[in-house]
């Protein structure tokens, strides 16, 4: 397998090929990387790759990893079901 | 070399003003303060809607509808272009004689749409709930990537010669002693130009001040919940919104909601609506989000168990009469509006763009924009 092929972000399934064409095309952050990819957006929501994307980021730009604004961090922490959210505010929840 | 115009905003509208722009020759330098699409652009759902009224409203609809047909062929990304349709729901029986004036209204201004009753609906909709009183079917709406939009546009400005600057942030306009337009002063040094256009969505208020104008635009916040995939067969029509969403516009002093929700290409579906005003305040509010999902849910129940992996707020530009500002400034020579679309700034960016190009270029405009001058508010003279 070529080193481009190696997959990223395992949720959306975007290879480096893709983050460094992305990279190629003008990202500098995690967030720019993607809204040009998808890696990040999946159901982990960057959990298990935007550190690799920052390192990538690094690399090929020349950006020290701390200097890399990191990805917007927004809720819920991880997923959960939409009707127990809808009862966050004490309405009726059908949930078992 | 010098650019002829400098657009402030790097959203939807100021990549649209770029590309439409650096088509025709125009040598365009676009600064934005923090990334491409940044504000409004990403934090909306993928309606392009062909049914808000005024009349004004749907011209610049119909308009940039079909400017999108032409976009997803001309642009260099996938901007996930469809025309799926939308069904607008009537939950209450009481609202459904006033909703059925509104649609003649519309088939009346040319609109396409027809009025569904709730077994029609339903077989459309199997998943939908079934305690519905009616509703309409609108063939001509159709759904996009909004970010996709946003940088698809600012790469073919590219192309075309244009300057794309990000996480540059415009902190003046210099004017001569006769109020032309002379430079923009940015974070990241001076760059002369005889135009400027301010595309800055929420924050054009600020952009405004620099000239001592008062561009009466607001932010008003905007929630969506975004879910994991679901499979393509459960939402058939890709946008299904409560009727009652129109209203929704008009609501000033509280938090307004109403279920609307759209299914991405991707599967995810975005779970909307709220409107309310918090400042510039873009943080989630919890208790907004459970009462947009509540909504949401008695029209779709079958998505009660389907999991939210993302939730977020924007802010959409507002303006008093809830209609976008796309002029020259009277007062200010050189200095452009592109703003106020607040939720329609997906639907109107290509428009808005190509109206700007043609104001900036002396060419006759596609549509008579006189209903969208800065200066139909009160007060929008310059400032002492």
């Amino acid at each position: 397998m070529a080193e481009e092929d190696l997959i990223i972000c395992r949720c959306e399934e975007v290879t480096l090929a893709e983050i460094l064409q992305a990279i190629h095309e003008g990202a500098r952050t995690v967030d720019e990387v993607k809204r040009r990819t998808r890696a990040g957006m999946g159901l982990c929501q960057g959990k298990t790759c935007r550190k690799l994307v920052t390192q990538i980021l690094a690399q090929h730009t020349g950006q020290p990893v701390g200097e890399i604004l990191p990805a917007t961090f927004r809720p819920p922490v991880r997923p959960i079901a939409l009707n127990i959210l809808a009862s966050v505010e004490g309405e009726k929840d059908d949930a078992p | 070399m010098l650019p002829d115009v400098v657009i402030i905003g790097g959203g939807i509208i100021g990549c649209s003003c770029a590309y439409y722009l650096a088509r025709e020759g125009v040598k365009v330098h676009l600064v934005e303060k923090g990334p491409l699409g940044s504000g409004a652009s990403k934090a909306g759902q993928s309606h392009i809607c062909l049914w808000e009224q005024p009349e004004i409203s749907l011209k610049l609809e119909k308009a940039s509808k079909l400017l999108y047909e032409t976009l997803s062929e001309e642009l260099p990304l996938d901007i996930e272009y469809e025309r799926t349709g939308s069904i607008a729901i009537v939950e209450n029986p009481a609202e459904l004689s006033s909703f059925e004036q509104t649609v003649q209204l519309l088939q009346d201004e040319g609109v396409s749409c027809q009025l569904l009753s709730p077994d029609e609906i339903i077989e459309l909709e199997p998943n939908l709930a079934r305690d519905i009183a009616g509703g309409a079917f609108f063939p001509q709406d159709a759904q996009v990537n909004p970010l996709m939009v946003t940088l698809a546009l600012a790469q073919a400005a590219k192309e075309n010669g244009a300057v794309i600057q990000t996480f540059t942030e415009a902190t003046g306009i210099e004017l001569s002693p006769g109020k032309a337009v002379v430079a923009v002063n940015t974070t990241a040094g001076r760059i002369p130009t005889k135009a400027v256009v301010n595309a800055a969505g929420a924050w054009s208020g600020a952009i405004g001040k620099m000239v001592g104008l008062d561009v009466p635009v607001i932010p008003r916040r905007g929630h969506i919940i975004v879910t994991e995939p679901v499979p393509s067969d459960v939402i058939n029509c890709k946008i299904l919104l409560e009727a009652g969403y129109m209203q929704t516009l008009g609501v000033e002093n509280k938090v307004a909601i109403a279920a609307n929700i759209q299914q991405a290409r991707s599967g995810n579906i975005l779970l909307g609506s709220s409107r309310d005003f918090a400042g510039f305040d873009r943080s989630v509010d919890p208790d907004i989000i459970s009462a947009i999902i509540a909504r949401n849910l008695c029209f779709m129940p079958i998505l009660s168990r389907i999991h939210v992996i993302r939730t977020y707020a924007g802010l959409r530009p507002y303006t008093p009469d809830l209609l976008p500002i796309i002029d020259e400034a009277d007062t200010v020579e050189g200095f452009y509006v592109a703003s106020g679309h607040e939720g329609l700034g997906i639907t109107m960016g290509p428009i808005t763009g190509k109206l700007i190009s043609q104001m900036i270029t002396s060419q006759q405009t596609d549509l008579s924009v006189e209903q969208l001058s800065l200066s139909r508010f009160k007060g929008a003279t310059r400032l002492a």
